[in-house]
């Protein structure tokens, strides 16, 4: 480990802005994210608006560790370790459900959605008086909410969700605090063979690929121009999150009739902002990303907003979780439109994420062999900068989209976390 | 037992049409698969969930893999003749084995049809194939041209999606 770390500090050269190519497919390295970066970090499990009801369930992973998320009867949404406290085996194996206890298929022990053991079957004949069970609980999650979001740590020493999340807060709203949101339905689920910090960090930080990557949707005309990409502000908000803001737009690319609610729940500065926006990309560190895109769909201007979690499942291996999320007072025709737009260009059809997923796999291939392993990677754009001063947002911000600052970021972050994990 | 030569017929036509739709589909000639869609098609591919017996249903329709009329249809395919459509460019090879067919007449001209598809695909040199199982529910809509498929509901059997992405027609 001590010589993992030695060869990190090494070779993590982020002012000069280099990075080995071994980061995206080393084993000892993923092996150590999982305790420095996933048994730490506070990681997003789900919607509030999928859990509305006491009892409501979804099964999810925090890092690898099988999780169920549930809304208790008192009202609270819990997370708990999917793993029963007598044998190990998976108490709750449904995507989704309602459930006031969880039962472990294999003895029968049964959990209160609470967490609390309250069922021993043969309790007196199996164990007399050695087992209390008002001792055993499910292995539980620290859990906080932010906007109808549900993050979860195992990290009882976390700092708070809001120092955590600090100014990218300013920035996450635009995607779930403008009005009350809801998911369009469960999450669009794949395994994809790449390293889960590519897309973290394209998400965070790399405008600069939609240009030729993307070419093909502006040559649809789904998007003006190939430079579309560029303009706007590109702004580290601390702690690793990264945020990409496309603007300004011609015209207000949300729904009209959602503007006041928009108005109400934000800051002026925000809406000011909002109404600008075009597009915005952004990743909370370590690997929650979100999307609003627009086009003209139809000869309509629809818009869509898009949640995308990257689970660790090995060195070279992801699972993707991507929702769609819509406002919960919109009119039913904009819902259906706003559903076809983020089918269409970034679910797993998705015209652009068919194209991002295609590199991911071969970045994460090419990273695991001997030659290319021991490459440096060029993190130089926008090395050197100066900061723009005229933007209202909080955090350190650059104009024009095309700066690889938020990767630096993302992956100074990311070495911290590493070498602090003992 | 006597055979149905009506049955028999429609079942003949079926499985003619959606051998020449696969066909069609492997071979990349997606130009002239349009053509065999109805402008009002709907075509839609649910989400699939794991439930418990009995849970509640397993598909789910909000968001789903495929949401697509005539006009995202077109832009799917019009794409892939762009020079920048690097998900299926080099193309994958894929072979449709169409099976189960299952057809019944409507009340219009119009057929039925469930079928069972299974899409083996290869991409680049990874020997390794990506596989969709799937039950597909469709209408055929019998025009002056002939069939046309005027709406596929695609029911996958997987729940997380053993694949790099759907950039393909199922």
């Amino acid at each position: 480990m001590t010589h993992l770390l030695t060869r990190l500090r090494h070779d993590v050269d982020l002012e000069a802005g280099r990075l080995p190519a071994y980061l995206f497919s080393d084993p000892d390295v993923y092996e150590r994210e999982l305790q420095a970066i996933f048994a730490r970090c506070w990681q997003c499990v789900g919607h509030t608006s999928e859990v509305p009801e006491p009892g409501d369930y979804v099964t999810r992973y925090l890092g690898t560790d099988p999780i169920i998320v549930v809304r208790s009867e008192d009202g609270a949404v819990r997370v708990f370790l999917n793993v029963c406290r007598h044998r190990g085996m998976r108490i709750c194996r449904s995507d989704l459900g309602n459930a006031a206890h969880f039962r472990c298929p294999y003895h029968g022990w049964t959990y209160r959605n609470d967490g609390q053991l309250t069922g021993v079957p043969y309790q007196q004949l199996a164990y007399g008086d050695t087992l209390d069970r008002d001792t055993i609980q499910l292995r539980q999650a620290r859990v906080t909410e932010y906007a109808g979001l549900i993050f979860a740590t195992w990290d009882d020493t976390a700092c708070p969700l809001d120092d955590y999340l600090g100014d990218a807060r300013w920035y996450l709203d635009f995607y779930v605090r403008r009005a009350e949101m809801e998911v369009m339905g469960p999450p669009h689920r794949w395994e994809i063979r790449s390293n889960w910090k590519i897309p973290a960090e394209n998400f965070a930080s790399d405008a600069y690929h939609t240009g030729h990557l993307h070419a093909s949707i502006s040559r649809l005309g789904l998007v003006p121009s190939a430079r579309f990409a560029e303009s706007g502000y590109h702004v580290h908000a601390g702690n690793g999150h990264g945020v990409g803001l496309g603007l300004p737009s011609d015209e207000n690319v949300f729904e009209p009739g959602m503007l006041a609610e928009f108005e109400r729940r934000l800051s002026r500065e925000q809406f000011d902002v909002l109404r600008q926006i075009k597009n915005m990309h952004c990743t909370i560190f370590p690997n929650l990303s979100f999307l609003i895109s627009s086009a003209r769909l139809g000869g309509k201007l629809i818009s869509h907003t898009n949640m995308k979690v990257w689970l660790p499942k090995g060195p070279n291996h992801m699972e993707v979780l991507s929702w769609g999320l819509v406002e919960k007072a919109a009119p039913a025709d904009w819902k259906e439109r706003s559903a076809q737009h983020y089918v269409l260009t970034f679910g797993p059809s998705g015209i652009f994420d068919q194209d991002d997923s295609e590199t991911w796999i071969d970045i994460t291939r090419n990273a695991a062999t001997p030659a290319a392993r021991e490459l440096e990677f060029y993190y130089v754009q926008g090395l050197g900068r100066q900061r723009a001063v005229e933007f209202v947002g909080p955090g350190e911000v650059y104009a024009s989209k095309y700066s690889e600052n938020n990767a630096r970021q993302f992956y100074r972050r990311w070495l911290q976390l590493m070498a602090n994990a003992d | 037992m006597p055979i149905d030569q009506a049955a028999l017929a429609l079942w003949f036509e079926s499985v003619s049409w959606l051998d020449n739709e696969a066909q069609l589909l492997d071979a990349g000639q997606f130009d002239q698969w349009l053509s065999l869609l109805t402008e009002d098609i709907r075509y839609v591919v649910p989400v699939r969930v794991t439930r418990e017996r009995g849970g509640g249903p397993d598909v789910h329709l909000g968001a789903p893999h495929f949401q697509d009329d005539l006009g995202t249809l077109r832009m799917r395919v019009e794409r892939l003749k762009t020079e920048f459509a690097w998900a299926e460019d080099p193309p994958s090879r894929t072979r449709r084995f169409v099976t189960n067919v299952r057809p019944r007449s409507l009340e219009k001209p119009d057929v039925a049809v469930q079928s069972n598809l299974l899409l083996y695909r290869s991409r680049g040199d990874d020997p390794r194939p990506e596989l969709i199982s799937a039950e597909r529910h469709d209408v055929l809509r019998r025009t002056s041209d002939g069939l046309r498929l005027s709406r596929r509901e695609v029911i996958l059997d997987q729940a997380t999606l053993p694949l790099r992405n759907l950039a393909l027609m199922l």
